[in-house]
Order: structure tokens, then C-alpha cells, then sequence
């Protein structure tokens, strides 16, 4: 059985380069859908805007700046964000196709043959990182280059990243290294780098997870990001409550009515239903 | 509430099936209800409420199957594809090899609430199938000897579970999922089984009086019971924003998000509540009025609680902002419409606690 796999994207040392962008398109073939428009978003150095079917890489530029007039300090935070093949996947649990699979990788594959276009993954992604494909029609996402790992090679992207921010290895081991990261930087000062997904309070760990430097919402990621079955229980528990008011309400108002009663003054053979 | 997501574009599709599948499944378990506890007089309605349940699910199968994106492949939902063309490559169904494989080809994922319900569905489907026939030839042999036999309780009562089942599981579908608005709440199953009630008797009263069918005494029955559905569903929806906590403001700031409160709220119930028990029977066109209204009020409640999640993300964290206008606002992003796309944007925002 191979050894589990996973990403651990150092942000404090991403360039925004988008190399790791360049490489996963060139790999997985996939077109540079907005090439032709020639469109630029506004929006610092980010013009792919998003993951999409043809971008399941995205490397995210944030401009922060203070609140006064003249702008006095800057930061720039830049990630390489992707899926992150979680542990409790939600699209894996809700898939109801069995077309998204774990792999002997520990990595969350989609199995293009089996899906249907249902899109409940898309809705159960708390990372937005699933898209319809509109060439065929199936959910499209990062398969950590599911063919390079069968053939002992890292994925592209890791591969492609100039200054290892993006580092491709066993999980055990990544997760050794992001600790030591991190304690390096608390003890330069920064006081608010933290790990995202390295442990299991992320949906019960995150295979690709992040050493970031400001809170998990100023890189869109949700802090509390939840399982989709979680909600079942209760759904199904107010559902039986109501369900039963439901049916004895309208069963006691059937019988209330269909009971025949007597008509007052009238004979004691003479009833109305 | 998460404002990361991508949206999964449920549309009209869903909507109609949300509202249809209701409709079905309320006039089934109506119609079983009538037909154990209520008089000689309300067999043609129950007979009514069959004749209403299958058809409907056939359009919402239809319907279902025109939502996704692969029409062809909508067979995967119940069967391991992989495993169902192995089996039809080894000869099935004329080879032993074949059937042995194809019962490896099932698959449930009963925490998934859209395979659960694929096969809830089908369970339904199966059992107004049966009882449509019995009602539609019922001097034919099966369906004589299946009305007056204990298959036939059998299959009501899986009918009625099936309904049940099929009536709330597509509020749990919404909740099982990570979209803002439909993760924050259990509640939309329980009002969606509710409204399943209500506009299936608005349904069965306005066709009953349509084509006259029934007594006057078991059409009353009926809309007798209509009050008390929409008294339960007020309450249920007044558990639903409440459920919503802090969560309701960002809803209330979208179009969708008022349809859905306020349009469910007085067209979908407090009017016909008013219709039918302030003004009363006495008016011929109090009840149907009423029922009009809990249809297009059961309708509304489809619409906005399916989209209001993909207004809420095209929307942004524009909507959260306008309860913390001081940070909620990124510097050079004005009014950007961003939904999942920009961390820019959510950098500087204050986004509500979940």
C-alpha cells in the first residue's frame, strides 16, 4: 500500500508566480479558457478570479492596506490554492454516483466515467473547488495528478514551484516540517502565522493544507468548514416530529368529521354524518 | 455562513421537483388516509389523490433527469456503473455470470440524502404505480384481488413511508451541503413536509371542486384539515429563521431570501389561513381562493429556498457588510461581485461568526 500523500503550501514564501497555475494546465491539458477574451479582472494580479472546470489550480493575490487616507502600510498575501483532498471529504460523502473515490494515495480522485452531472458535490465543496466541466459535462477538480503518482513522479505543480512553497511529500513528514515552520516564524515575531488543515479540526485534517500568515477568511477559506451528513440527523429528527403532528392532525380532523352525531330535537334514528 | 463555495446551479428543475414531488407525496399519504379512516364518501377522493400522485412522479423523474448534466447517465445514481457494464459485458440477463455480477451493482449511500432519495423515489414511484392502476382498472383482475388483500396495506404503508420520506428529504438534500443559507438550518425538511401537506390538500380541494368530486361533507373534511397544515407550517417557518440566528440578516438583504420569508409567509399562509378561517366556508369562493394561494405560496417557498444560496454568493460578502460598514469593505473593491472568487475581496471583511 503506498504511502499517504499530500501538499503543504508554505504562503509566506509563494511569489505568485503561477507556474504551479502554468504547469497543472499544461499537464492535464487544459485550455486557458479566457485567453481569447483578453480580460483582466481588476483584481491585483488574478485574472483566472477563481477555480473553475479548467483552472483546479488558483493563486490568489491579497492587497491589504491600512485604514487611513494616505494607505501607509501595505501587505500582499499571496496563495496557491487547490483541492485540498480532505480527510472527511464532502463531496466524496455526498456523491451518490460512488464516481469520487479516496485513492490508495489518500487523495480524492473524481472518476470522470461514472459521473452524472448531478452536482451535488459542487454545492457540498466548502472550498469551492469543484466546477461543471462545459466541454463534458462531469465535475472537474484537481486529481493530484493521480498518473504522475502511479508513475513515482510529483505532481506538476509541485514540481513546477521555484521556491518550494508548494511541497509535495509524505504526510507525516509534511506535517513534521509545517510545525517546524511555523515555531521558526512565531519566534521572527509572527504572531499570527498558523497551520490550516494540518491537524483534524479541518474536516478531520486536510491532505493539502497551509501555513498561513492572517486569519483562514482573509484567504477564503471558511474557518469552520462543515460535513455535509451532519445535518442529516437533525433534518430527519424535526422531519419525524413534524411528520407525526402532521398525520394526527389531519387524521383526528377526519375522524372528528366523519363521526356521525346527532341532530338535536331530532328522532334518535336520525343522524347526520 | 460560507461564502466560499461555488454555486451548484439547481434551477427550475429542482424547484418544479421540489414542489411536484411535495404535491405527490402529500396527495398519496392523504389518499391512504381516507381511504383507512374516512367514510364511503371519500373514496372518489381518495381515487383523486392517486390519479395525482404518479403522474406527478413521472414528471418529477423527468424533470430530475433533465437537471443533470449527463441526461444519459441517469441510471448511475442507483447502479455502480462500472460494475452494471461489467455485468452486461458477461451476458446479463441471460447469464448466470451476469446476474451475480449485477448484484454487486446497487449502490445506496444512505448518509447521502441524494442517493437515499434516488432510491426513495423509486420506492414511491413503484407504490403509486400500483395503487394508480388499482384505482384506474379496478374491476381487472390484479387490481381486484390486490385492493381487497393485505398486499395492498403492505404497499400503502410503504407508499406512505416512501411519501414521508419523499416529502422531507429534499429540505435534508439542501442542508447537506455547504452552501450558505441551507447548511446553517435542519429545518427546511420539516417545512418542506409541511408545505407537502398543505398544497397537496389545496391541490385535492381545488380538482375535487373542479370536477366535482365528493360530497360536500368530505370536501369540507378536507379543507377542514387545511388550517391546521398551515398553522403547523407557520410555526415550522417560524423555526426556520430563527434557525438562521445571525445568518438571517445576510438572507434578508437578498431579493430570493424576502420571496422566500415574507412571500412564503403571507401568500403561502397567512392569507389562506385568513381566507379560510376568518372569512369562512360560507363563500363559495373562499376555499378555492385559499387554495390557490397555498399552491403559489408552496411554489414561492421552492423558489427561494433554492436560489436564495446563489444570490447570497454572486451577492458576496456584500451582504454581511452592510452590518459592519466600518471593516466590511475592501479597500479598491467597492461593490465588487465576487461570490467565491476574490480572497481580495473577503481579506478586510467581517464576515458573521457561524
Amino acid at each position: 500500500m503506498p504511502e499517504a500523500v499530500g501538499f503543504f503550501t508554505d504562503t509566506t514564501v509563494c511569489i505568485g508566480c503561477k507556474a504551479c497555475q502554468v504547469a497543472c494546465h499544461q499537464w492535464n491539458d487544459l485550455p486557458a479558457k479566457r485567453l481569447e477574451l483578453n480580460v483582466l479582472s481588476g483584481n491585483s494580479y488574478d485574472n483566472t478570479g477563481s477555480f473553475s472546470d479548467v483552472n483546479w489550480r488558483h493563486v490568489k493575490f491579497i492587497e491589504q492596506f491600512s485604514p487611513d487616507a494616505n494607505r501607509s502600510q501595505a501587505a500582499w498575501l499571496m496563495m496557491s490554492d487547490v483541492c485540498k483532498h480532505c480527510v472527511n471529504a464532502p463531496c466524496l460523502e455526498v456523491c451518490p454516483t460512488a464516481a469520487i473515490v479516496r485513492t490508495e494515495f489518500d487523495t480524492v480522485y473524481i472518476q470522470e466515467p461514472a459521473c452524472n452531472g448531478c452536482r451535488d458535490c459542487v454545492g457540498a465543496c466548502p472550498f469551492g473547488v469543484i466546477h461543471m466541466s462545459e466541454r463534458t459535462h462531469v465535475a472537474q477538480k484537481c486529481t493530484f495528478c493521480y498518473d504522475r503518482l502511479k508513475v513515482g513522479l510529483a505532481p506538476a505543480c509541485a514540481q513546477a514551484c521555484p521556491t518550494q512553497s508548494i511541497k509535495f511529500g509524505p504526510l507525516n513528514q509534511l506535517k513534521k516540517d509545517a510545525k517546524t515552520r511555523l515555531s521558526q516564524l512565531q519566534k521572527q515575531g509572527e504572531t499570527k502565522a498558523q497551520l490550516y488543515g494540518a491537524d483534524d479540526t479541518v474536516l478531520g485534517g486536510l491532505n493539502s493544507f497551509y501555513l498561513l500568515l492572517d486569519k483562514p477568511e482573509t484567504y477564503g477559506l471558511p474557518s469552520k468548514p462543515k460535513v455535509p451528513s451532519r445535518s442529516v440527523i437533525g433534518s430527519t429528527f424535526w422531519s419525524i416530529f413534524t411528520g407525526l403532528l402532521v398525520a394526527l392532525g389531519v387524521l383526528f380532523r377526519f375522524r372528528e368529521r366523519a363521526k356521525p352525531e346527532v341532530v338535536p330535537g331530532a328522532s334518535g334514528s336520525e343522524v347526520r354524518p | 455562513m460560507n461564502y466560499y463555495v461555488a454555486d451548484p446551479h439547481w434551477s427550475w428543475e429542482i424547484v418544479g421537483y421540489f414542489f411536484l414531488g411535495g404535491i405527490a407525496a402529500g396527495s398519496y399519504f392523504l389518499a391512504v388516509l381516507l381511504e383507512w379512516f374516512g367514510t364511503e364518501e371519500d373514496r372518489p377522493l381518495a381515487r383523486i389523490a392517486y390519479y395525482i400522485a404518479f403522474p406527478l412522479i413521472i414528471v418529477c423523474s423527468v424533470l430530475l433527469v433533465i437537471d443533470l448534466d449527463r441526461p444519459g447517465r441517469f441510471w448511475h445514481m442507483m447502479l455502480k456503473s462500472e460494475v452494471a457494464k461489467q455485468a452486461m459485458a458477461e451476458g446479463f440477463p441471460l447469464s448466470g455470470a451476469g446476474w451475480r455480477t449485477m448484484l454487486h451493482a446497487p449502490i445506496l449511500k444512505q448518509w447521502s440524502p441524494m442517493s437515499a432519495g434516488s432510491w426513495g423515489l423509486a420506492v414511491f414511484g413503484a407504490c403509486a404505480f400500483v395503487s394508480f392502476v388499482i384505482n384506474v382498472w379496478p374491476e381487472r383482475w390484479p387490481a381486484r384481488w390486490l385492493s381487497k388483500s393485505w398486499p395492498h396495506a403492505i404497499l400503502q404503508v410503504f407508499g406512505c413511508a416512501g411519501a414521508f420520506f419523499l416529502a422531507s428529504y429534499t429540505g435534508a438534500l439542501l442542508s447537506a451541503t455547504n452552501q450558505p443559507m441551507w447548511s446553517d438550518t435542519v429545518w427546511l425538511a420539516p417545512l418542506f413536509l409541511v408545505s407537502a401537506a398543505s398544497t397537496s390538500l389545496a391541490t385535492m380541494l381545488l380538482i375535487a371542486r373542479w370536477k366535482n368530486v365528493g360530497t360536500l361533507e368530505a370536501r369540507e373534511r378536507l379543507a377542514a384539515a387545511e388550517p391546521l397544515a398551515l398553522g403547523l407550517e407557520l410555526v415550522i417557518l417560524g423555526g426556520f429563521v430563527f434557525s438562521l440566528g445571525d445568518n438571517l440578516g445576510p438572507v434578508l438583504m437578498t431579493v430570493r431570501g424576502n420571496v422566500l420569508i415574507f412571500g412564503t409567509l403571507t401568500l403561502g399562509v397567512l392569507v389562506p389561513l385568513l381566507l379560510l378561517v376568518r372569512i369562512g366556508h360560507n363563500r363559495s369562493w373562499s376555499i378555492p381562493a385559499a387554495a390557490v394561494c397555498v399552491l403559489v405560496g408552496g411554489l414561492i417557498l421552492r423558489y427561494g429556498a433554492v436560489t436564495t444560496p446563489g444570490e447570497l454568493l454572486r451577492r458576496g460578502p456584500m451582504v454581511a457588510d452592510a452590518f459592519s460598514p466600518e471593516e466590511g469593505r475592501a479597500i479598491g473593491q467597492p461593490g465588487a461581485d465576487v461570490g467565491n472568487h476574490g480572497a481580495a475581496i473577503h481579506s478586510r471583511s467581517k464576515l458573521p461568526e457561524e
